[in-house]
């Protein structure tokens, strides 16, 4: 069996909790981490498709607003708190905006938005969970959001 | 340019993926538990913002047993290495009495200088009675000795340039070094892979830094171009200075830089001066590049000659203007004599003046005993990074289990590996990093290549094939963007 390999360039990206998004094999292995999760809910919860993955998309909705919106700073001390204001969202890729990497994570909760409402046949009250959540996950993404903290939620002392 | 396997890469990242959120559980409940347990530290302000020591704590401390791992005896290429106990998981590690003979492959110790030599030590002995162990000054109170003018004179003559100054600790050149020479309204660009000292004198100098692809010319031009036709951040002033920082050999890739295509350089060669070269003089030697075309010329005693401590080598003028200014020299104790005694001696073994040829017999065998040893590797199937001729070579392990695997198999067959993970490496590249010695046998290498390959096929680390007797090329490689 052939084995696939890829090339690794290093990058020139400084920040450690960021760099390793430029790296090949991300974008597959998040994909592929939603779909196992949506088979996991289904064999759990044995419920239909189309709740599996609401479930799936709410829950994404909430992992990825608390570590791409709301935890600031870095896991580790070396870099001395420079990012300490910024969200990984806004770390990402130096702070450029509209990026291939940001596209992409822009992309991906209105697929899984879509998917779930669709094999839902845009039900109630799935349906309202549901926009609520790519709609707060998509503006939190927009380029002018960069560094903005609405009524000052989430902002520094 | 690192090949990694799809199938890796993607069990990597799920791995660190589970670690980070199973570390993100344990923290939950133990913010939980403390919320219910009164806490006696009412008043006091937390060490730690936010999340800064997650990392350490939840992903470094589960596999601790594996770095910094004392040892008691001198770093030759067998040494004795403590054993460590742990009743809590790895949360805390106490020292036992036992102590274990094992095979090095982690000591910076390319020309076997670690050790107790005949020509230095008995002579870094007789300086130890004759001028103390400390210097107790600085370079202009009273620490300049004839010990520090003959180490700078015999430095400079080892290097082919006008002048040197040499410092008391190897990180401190680079941090106190940059800031002297670049401030504000200058540019450095420097290599993404740089070591941590040179990042921290860069950014302590206040000059832009400006980082380009590693060892990458062409990205390089490409970054100096943009700059040169910017300028300044806001004013688009023309530059004040430009420097280009690049290392010698790359310590945790072990890759030589391509030193002929770049220029305005400051080189640091803390890891291969003394280790490459025919006659031992670094890069520039091994790359054919003349020492004039280097402007500075930086490195470090530690690696190759035993001792401590930092040089820089540059013209009379540069060297003249660093004694003035630099921190290191005016306010930072002297290198300390048998220290210098010690370099001034091994640069004698290596020119052969100390009337034997042990010199060079050091050096060709260190560059057999790395090309030795990396060929032999590459065949077994494992992915080993670094140049021909570079004794640092890495091999890569990528899955952050195989980390702790991969270390504790080899110590318990009694060979001592360095594994290092995220974040000195990127995320993705973790890698167990061996350094060959002019100390070590041909006997010792074998006995460690069939470790670590024993090693290796229990980890699941031979990504490539493994090649029969015929030289033939690696297996199927398709390249995806």
């Amino acid at each position: 069996m052939a084995i696939l390999y890829v090339r690794a360039a290093p990058t020139t990206d400084l920040n450690r909790n960021t760099e390793w998004f430029t790296y090949p094999g991300v974008w597959s292995t998040y994909i592929l981490i939603l779909f196992f999760s949506w088979l996991m809910v289904l064999s759990v919860f044995a419920c239909s498709p189309g709740m599996a993955w609401t479930v799936v998309h709410l829950s994404h909705f909430f992992v990825t607003y608390q570590f791409f919106h709301w935890k600031k700073g870095t896991p580790f001390a070396e870099d001395q708190g420079i990012y300490n204001r910024l969200t990984w969202w806004e770390q990402i890729d130096s702070g450029q905006q509209l990026t291939r990497n940001r596209k992409f994570l822009t992309v991906v909760p209105i697929v899984l938005y879509l998917i779930a409402s669709h094999t839902t046949d845009y039900q109630h009250p799935m349906l309202f969970f549901n926009t609520v959540a790519v709609f707060v996950l998509v503006v939190a993404k927009f380029p002018h959001m960069h560094k903005v903290r609405i009524f000052g939620i989430n902002a520094d002392q | 340019m690192i090949t990694i396997p799809y199938i890796t890469a993607l069990t990597t990242y799920f791995s660190y993926g589970l670690l980070f959120a199973f570390g993100q559980l344990r923290d939950f409940f133990r913010k939980i538990f403390d919320w219910w347990s009164k806490s006696s530290l009412q008043g006091y302000a937390p060490i730690c913002l936010g999340l800064e020591d997650f990392y350490v704590r939840r992903l470094y401390l589960r596999i601790q047993d594996c770095f910094n791992r004392p040892i008691s005896s001198s770093p030759d290429a067998w040494f004795d290495l403590v054993e460590r106990i742990s009743n809590d998981n790895n949360k805390t590690l106490k020292r036992t009495t036992k102590v274990k003979r094992c095979l090095n492959l982690g000591s910076y110790n390319y020309l076997g200088f670690a050790a107790a030599d005949e020509y230095c030590t008995p002579r870094a002995i007789e300086t130890l009675k004759n001028f103390a162990p400390s210097s107790c000054s600085t370079r202009v109170d009273g620490g300049t000795t004839t010990l520090h003018v003959e180490l700078e004179k015999c430095v400079a003559n080892f290097l082919g340039k006008e002048a040197a100054i040499v410092f008391g600790m190897g990180y401190a050149t680079n941090s106190a070094i940059l800031p002297v020479l670049m401030g504000k309204g200058r540019l450095i660009i420097s290599d993404s892979l740089n070591h941590n000292s040179i990042v921290n004198g860069a950014r302590g100098s206040g000059a832009t830094i400006r980082v380009f692809q590693h060892n990458t010319p062409s990205h390089l031009e490409k970054v100096l171009r943009e700059q040169i036709a910017e300028g300044q951040p806001r004013t688009h002033r023309p530059w004040k200075k430009i420097m280009v920082v690049v290392e010698g050999i790359y310590s945790m890739e072990g890759e030589l830089c391509q030193l002929p295509e770049i220029a305005y350089v400051y080189l640091d060669e803390a890891h291969s001066i003394g280790a490459v070269g025919k006659t031992g003089r670094g890069v520039c030697e091994l790359l054919g590049v003349d020492t004039a075309d280097v402007d500075i010329m930086m490195g470090t005693f530690t690696k190759s000659f035993g001792s401590c401590g930092g040089y820089i080598a540059g013209s009379k003028e540069l060297i003249q203007y660093l004694k003035y200014t630099c921190p290191a020299h005016l306010y930072a104790t002297s290198i300390s004599p048998p220290a210098a005694e010690q370099i001034i001696s091994s640069i004698k073994v290596v020119n052969g003046e100390d009337g034997s040829s042990r010199g060079a017999q050091k050096l060709a065998k260190i560059r057999e005993n790395s090309n030795f040893f990396r060929s032999e590797l590459q065949k077994m199937g494992f992915e080993v990074l670094g140049d021909n001729d570079s004794p640092v070579m890495p091999i890569m392990l990528y899955n952050p289990a195989k980390i702790p695997a991969f270390s504790r198999e080899c110590l318990k067959r009694n060979v001592a590996v360095v594994t290092v993970a995220f974040p000195a490496t990127p995320l993705l590249l973790a890698r167990a990093r061996i350094c060959i010695s002019a100390a070590h046998s041909r006997e010792d290498l074998v006995k460690a290549l069939e470790v670590i390959s024993e090693v290796g096929d229990m980890v699941g680390i031979k990504y490539f094939p493994a090649e029969p007797e015929k030289q033939q090329l690696e297996g199927d490689r398709v390249k995806l963007e």
